[in-house]
């Protein structure tokens, strides 16, 4: 009989007990009547429909800036730009998102854009992306840039003896290959975007309907006390979330086969 | 001619190249044979223009280009691992030049036949040999109409008996372009089958030779006073 190390026994329990359990206790607690409210409100699938919006364009400017950034890594590492990006990489990941969510207001509402509107660009869908682009980028600069690590750079070197200056190099010889790292640096931005919210809500708001999400959706029916539709929302995400790293692995699966089959 | 006047380079405290000299005709292979780490790939660099020298010139037939970048060279170079563009076909890769107003349709057919290559044009890389990878990227090189031609080992990946039919006709292909070819190779027997002349490079500087042969005994030398 195989020996259980001691890993094993605190590993188990802990993982059932502080992850696997407090999804379960929200699919567990979805109720038929709580479906119907929730399915049946408006306001739920605004919030559906503004998050993925969002989430979509905040990814889609999250892989075309860490592309950029890409450029930077292969081009110019040596470069003081390169190393204020590379650094400031990881700040919105420490940052608390409250802060993430003031700084964005602070630098793009009423006092600094009030040209473009009473609150410039604060709690439209606008402020909403680039709350959810702000925390979510550094997922996208830093799966680009480890792609971009693999690159033979000798490849590099030959496209411009034959004729590529670096940007013409980027775009024929690297951005191809990155086809990979590009589409896993957008779907792990998107689904940092879907969870987003004390930024979201700190410089976008949480108007149901404009500029409500279904993170600040499932607060709202918590602080009205509608718990049963909080749970069906919140269920909804786990679904989501589920599905996106779902897509991940089998894209990932079906990437590493046709790396071993060549 | 391509010629290398006086390079230095330094990483940090350590001198790789120490005055590094040297000339080749248009029509004339010569050969650099070098150990492992002698400064080889650096030379090649500073050459092709991907790095700078400290100090010295590069110039093709009497023009000075050390502050070009490569794209601006037109030094055709078929690098170790010969570097194809996996996600091109093979026609597709000996093409790349074209977009950059390199080469003709005319030149890639003359070039796909002269090293044999129309059954492969629809194939990707990874299903070639070495030695027909090798062929694509000095096709590659070719179509680009270079002014002078750098190979930097590109048939380390052949074994020898394969070696012995591709030197031959990578010779006879390169001798038609009749411009500057500088092949790099820290093998004696290699360098006899496709040179035309002979340079050794040690300890930093590069030195002409008359044969492959006294590289052997060069190398040699090299090898006994490092304890190898």
């Amino acid at each position: 009989m195989r020996k259980v190390s001691a890993w094993e026994v605190l590993f188990v329990p802990l993982f059932f007990l502080l992850i696997v359990y407090p999804i379960l206790a929200i699919l567990g607690n979805v109720t038929i009547e709580g479906m119907v409210k929730t399915f049946g409100d408006p306001i739920f699938w605004d919030a559906v429909k503004n998050t993925l919006i969002t989430a979509f364009f905040a990814a889609l400017l999250g892989v075309l800036l860490a592309l950029g950034f890409g450029y930077f890594y292969i081009f110019h590492p040596g470069t003081v730009m390169y190393k204020i990006a590379d650094f400031m990489n990881d700040l919105p990941i420490a940052l608390p998102h409250t802060v993430a969510g003031l700084a964005l207001l602070l630098a793009f509402g009423r006092n600094m854009f009030g040209f473009v509107g009473p609150t410039g660009l604060a709690f439209t869908l606008v402020a909403v992306v680039l709350a959810m682009f702000f925390v979510s980028y550094p997922l996208a600069a830093r799966t680009i840039a480890s792609a971009a690590e693999e690159i033979d750079r000798e490849q590099i070197n030959v496209a411009r003896t034959l004729g590529d200056t670096p940007p013409k190099a980027y775009r024929r010889v690297v951005i191809p290959v990155l086809g990979e790292a590009i589409f896993s640096g957008f779907v792990l931005s998107f689904s940092r975007s879907l969870s987003e919210f004390a930024a979201v809500i700190m410089f976008g708001g949480n108007v149901p309907g404009m500029t409500q999400v279904l993170a600040s959706y499932v607060f709202t029916k918590v602080e009205e006390g509608e718990v049963s539709m909080a749970v069906t929302a919140s269920a909804f995400c786990i679904m989501l979330s589920l599905m996106l790293v779902l897509i991940l692995r089998m894209r990932g699966r079906l990437h590493a086969r046709s790396a071993q089959s060549v | 001619m391509l010629e290398a006047h006086n390079l230095y380079k330094s990483f940090s405290a350590h001198q790789v190249l120490k005055g590094v000299s040297l000339s080749v005709h248009p029509g004339e292979i010569q050969v650099l044979i070098g150990l492992n780490g002698c400064g080889k790939t650096t030379l090649q660099r500073i050459l092709t223009g991907i790095l700078e020298p400290d100090q010295g010139t590069v110039s093709i037939g009497g023009r000075d280009i050390t502050a070009l970048p490569p794209e601006d060279r037109r030094i055709g170079y078929v690098p170790q691992n010969t570097a194809l563009f996996k996600h091109l076909t093979i026609r597709e890769n000996i093409l790349y030049p074209l977009q950059n107003g390199r080469g003709t349709e005319e030149s890639f057919n003359e070039v796909v036949r002269m090293l044999s290559l129309e059954p492969y044009l629809a194939w990707k890389p990874e299903k070639l040999s070495g030695g027909y990878r090798a062929r694509v990227a000095l096709a590659r090189a070719l179509v680009s109409a270079p002014r002078a031609m750098l190979l930097d080992e590109p048939i380390t990946e052949v074994d020898r008996a394969k070696k012995e039919y591709v030197l031959p006709l990578f010779r006879e292909v390169l001798l038609q372009l009749h411009i500057p070819v500088l092949y790099i190779t820290h093998d004696p027997w290699e360098a006899g089958q496709i040179g035309t002349s002979f340079s050794v490079m040690k300890d930093g500087v590069v030195e002409r030779i008359a044969s492959p042969e006294e590289a052997f005994a060069l190398i040699r030398e090299q090898a006994r006073s490092n304890g190898e």
